[in-house]
């Protein structure tokens, strides 16, 4: 790998770290129905998106899959037009219709070339406001939602995310729990429409819409949402507290890799110690050339990646490191993660390191935001919180504000080894000392 | 619409420019000519395993990424089987720091046998994880062998057994850097808020001095036409079973496959899509269902593929397949739906132009096809075919006697 040396002078160019990130505030509108709006122009690309956001995500149901089957079905036929109907009108136009869903929310989201904004909002209010949910589209919804299910039920990282829920908030706890597949088939028509009418109300909804959206626009989407039901379920309990348990393994027979993962739960996002543990995990696991992708991908080559990151819902939080490995070097891959955890709680962040870390997060914000849809997808988190855009300037500064002693500080406070969950789903591993075995009860 | 403008290094480097003042950001882009295609059949995955190593640091610059982070930015790589390309976006101020790193891996590898080792086990790790760990994880493997015989397209970017990336030498390394990573071998696309005059001046100094070296001119043995039905069956341990049809189809370049495109959209472009609404909602055979073209620059595949609800047996599934698809060869398509699935590849095409990073690897990419014009043109090609172009497409290409069949039988079979 020799070539001839180069004469001009090849010295690293200067880097400049961007002083402030600047995320527009989206302007707010309440409509009569009292469905706040946020918009956020942007006319030069020649398409608008609008999302629907509510709170009618899984930890609001009472019947297992009853959150998604809403949410999935809702474009599944209205009085006025079939499933099929629907599907080729938005094809048709070329408009993009995607539904998300996690532990507290779901989002209904349209993406459409300007021209056909209003004929998408056209469908959108047959999907939003009066979709009938069809016995039979269910029916073959819930049939193939459940074979997915199961598929997905082969994989071993996927097994590792349930069983890691499980096996931190406990399964019972909204945030914890997960169904077996069979329950598909005892979902009923009845329940989805319930759940539909009490949490799709204008009480549970906000708007963020995004890209070419004029005054005109705005206006047509308001008329519409005032058209949407008011009331609906918008207060709940509290929830159990968490019931941790401190090591869960699952065998699979086959599997070529374990997946481990260790973690806890911590806070939501408004905790004061959130945006720092933020910081704690991205130096362990939260980009590439991390400690813990350093350790166990480039150094000992047992993975092909390796992360670590902060997941925050409605009411908590929790921190996770995830890989997955060559089964024969499990065990000494967990006792790797569990270094350098420990690593974090003696020694202090060298400066260098930690400098990189703040710039790799300020450049994952500043990815998030470039194009006009990003940014709505910031926005969305940020009211999600109970924030408004400035949070994120304020995000980076306290990013920036962070320690060497301030992460050693938390990570003692808050990763004690006894206090964390291990997960390892993975192929039998007989031979292993029994201590581990005795815990997994 | 992209705009661009284009300039050629004395080296052979080619660069585009797209200027997009709106972005705070860069993307940088450089994709080398070379993939799976230009492997040794002793050493496939080999291409893959390279592009991994050229994060392994250079003489000068030991470390690739950390510099990258420090700079606000996020690189990657990916590779498959026509070519290899490497991204970096970062605040637009730091461009230069791009223009530092690339062109310093593009002469300055510096690979130890240690480093060999190390990444070749995490290729291997990577094989487990997306291809023997995952339920169907096999099905290219398996395809792709069935569909070619003699072209390199018969192994997948992954190669086709652990044990080639295992027994890869470091001459094997020094040949393939020497060989395809050259100026002359490779594109470079960059788009945010740049003046082109000023970029292509900012290239000439990190890259205009580099060796030019010889292009490679790989040939390639061309695959034999296809004329009796190819099949293979395994039982795997999988929840339901998945049945793969494919046909062979044109290169990249030829009319076919703007027709395929439009013909695998018919069949899969959307919920509103003829095999989903035909065979997952209206008989219910399938749990999923899907149609593509694999757009290489040789020959290609015509891919139609889905997964068994329980109880359903496979003659009956592979039926209903061969029924679309002999719907496609007997009736042409009415002309609301073919309006249809043409205004969603212009929007798709829309969408995909919203950031510096889509419209850099777009660029890069139509430079490799050897006409850039076509990052604006193909809307034209599409909107020029008609229903009955379609239809004779499918009846000359969408046939029994060329076609290869997978069959990945699952555990609920009936």
């Amino acid at each position: 790998m020799k070539r001839n040396d180069t004469s001009f002078d090849r010295t690293r160019p200067a880097v400049r770290i961007p002083k402030r990130i600047a995320v527009p505030t989206a302007e707010r509108h309440v409509t009569a129905g009292g469905v706040s709006v946020y918009t956020l122009p942007a006319p030069e690309y020649g398409v608008a998106r609008v999302s629907f956001v509510f709170r009618a995500g899984s930890s609001w149901q009472q019947v297992p899959f009853c959150a998604s089957a809403t949410v999935n079905n809702l474009a599944e036929g209205s009085r006025n037009m079939t499933s099929l109907q629907i599907a080729e009108r938005l094809d048709y136009y070329g408009s993009y219709f995607d539904v998300s869903i996690d532990r507290d929310w779901s989002v209904v989201t349209f993406v459409c070339l300007s021209k056909y904004f209003d004929r998408t909002l056209e469908i959108a209010r047959e999907i939003l406001l009066d979709p009938q949910f069809p016995e039979e589209e269910l029916a073959v919804y819930c049939a193939k939602s459940r074979q997915a299910l199961l598929v997905n039920r082969t994989k071993v990282d996927f097994m590792a995310r349930e069983l890691f829920a499980r096996s931190i908030y406990g399964a019972d706890h909204p945030y914890g729990t997960s169904s077996d597949a069979a329950l598909y088939d005892t979902l009923r028509r009845e329940e989805v429409a319930a759940f539909f009418r009490d949490h799709y109300t204008a009480d549970n909804c906000f708007v963020v819409a995004s890209g070419d959206v004029s005054a005109a626009r705005i206006r047509t989407l308001e008329a519409f949402l005032g058209e949407m039901a008011t009331g609906g379920v918008t207060e709940r309990g509290p929830f159990p507290e968490p019931a941790a348990t401190a090591h869960a393994e699952r065998s699979v027979e086959g599997a070529v890799q374990s997946a481990l993962r260790v973690g806890r739960t911590l806070f939501p996002r408004s905790h004061a110690d959130y945006v720092g543990m933020q910081v704690v995990a991205t130096v362990l696991g939260g980009y590439f050339g991390s400690r813990l992708v350093q350790n166990l991908r480039e150094e000992r080559g047992y993975t092909y990646g390796a992360y670590a990151a902060m997941v925050n819902f409605d009411r908590s939080g929790y921190f996770a490191a995830a890989t997955e490995v060559g089964a024969p070097v499990t065990d000494d891959a967990l006792e790797q993660m569990m270094y350098e955890i420990g690593r974090l709680r003696e020694e202090l962040v060298p400066e260098a390191e930690l400098g990189m870390v703040r710039n790799i997060m300020a450049g994952e914000v500043m990815r998030i935001l470039d194009g006009p849809f990003g940014i709505a997808d910031v926005t969305i988190e940020n009211i999600q919180n109970g924030f408004d855009n400035s949070y994120t300037a304020g995000f980076m500064e306290q990013v920036r504000a962070v320690t060497p002693e301030r992460i050693r500080t938390l990570a003692r406070r808050y990763l004690v080894p006894e206090e964390l969950t291990t997960v390892v789903v993975g192929p039998d591993r007989a031979g292993r000392n029994k201590e581990h075995n005795e815990q997994a009860k | 619409m992209i705009t661009y403008a284009e300039h050629r290094l004395a080296n052979g480097l080619t660069m585009v420019v797209n200027r997009d003042r709106l972005s705070e950001l860069a993307a940088v882009n450089l994709l080398y000519r070379v993939g799976a295609r230009n492997e040794d059949p002793r050493r496939t995955g080999f291409a893959h395993l390279f592009e991994h190593l050229m994060f392994r640091g250079t003489r000068r610059i030991p470390d690739f990424d950390a510099p990258v982070q420090e700079a606000c930015g996020e690189n990657n790589a990916f590779t498959n089987n026509d070519y290899t390309d490497y991204y970096i976006t970062l605040p637009k101020d730091n461009i230069e720091t791009a223009f530092w790193l690339e062109s310093d891996r593009m002469t300055g590898l510096e690979i130890t046998p240690e480093k060999l080792a190390a990444e070749k086990s995490v290729v291997i790790e990577e094989y487990n994880q997306r291809y023997l760990n995952q339920p169907y994880g096999e099905q290219w493997l398996l395809l792709r062998e069935l569909v070619y015989r003699v072209h390199p397209y018969r192994w997948p970017t992954i190669g086709l057994t652990p044990d080639h990336v295992r027994e890869a030498t470091l001459d094997d390394v020094r040949n393939f850097y020497d060989r395809y990573y050259r100026p002359s071998n490779a594109i470079l696309s960059v788009s945010g808020d740049f003046d082109p005059e000023a970029l292509f001046a900012l290239a000439e100094r990190w890259f205009g001095d580099l060796p030019a070296g010889e292009a490679p001119h790989d040939v390639l043995p061309a695959e034999p036409e296809q004329t009796a039905p190819r099949r293979t069956e395994i039982r795997r341990d999988v929840p339901a079973t998945q049945i793969t049809v494919a046909c062979p189809m044109g290169d990249r370049r030829s009319a076919d496959y703007y027709r395929c495109d439009l013909l695998t959209d018919l069949l899969a472009g959307g919920t509103s899509a003829r095999l989903y609404q035909e065979l997952v909602k209206k008989r219910q055979l399938f749990a999923a269902v899907n149609a593509y073209i694999t757009g290489d620059l040789d020959p290609g595949m015509f891919v139609v593929t889905g997964q068994l609800m329980p109880d359903v047996r496979v003659e009956q599934g592979e039926e209903a397949l061969w029924q679309e698809m002999r719907r496609l060869a007997e009736t042409p398509a009415a002309p609301e739906e073919l309006e249809k699935v043409r205004n969603k590849f212009e929007a798709n095409m829309l969408y995909g132009e919203l950031n510096v990073m889509n419209k850099a690897l777009n660029l890069g990419y139509y430079a490799m096809l050897g006409d850039l014009s076509l990052v604006n043109g193909e809307a034209a090609i599409y909107r020029a075919i008609g229903a009955e172009e379609l239809r004779e497409a499918a009846e000359r290409l969408l046939r029994r006697e060329k076609s290869s069949t997978l069959i990945i039988h699952g555990g609920h079979e009936a």
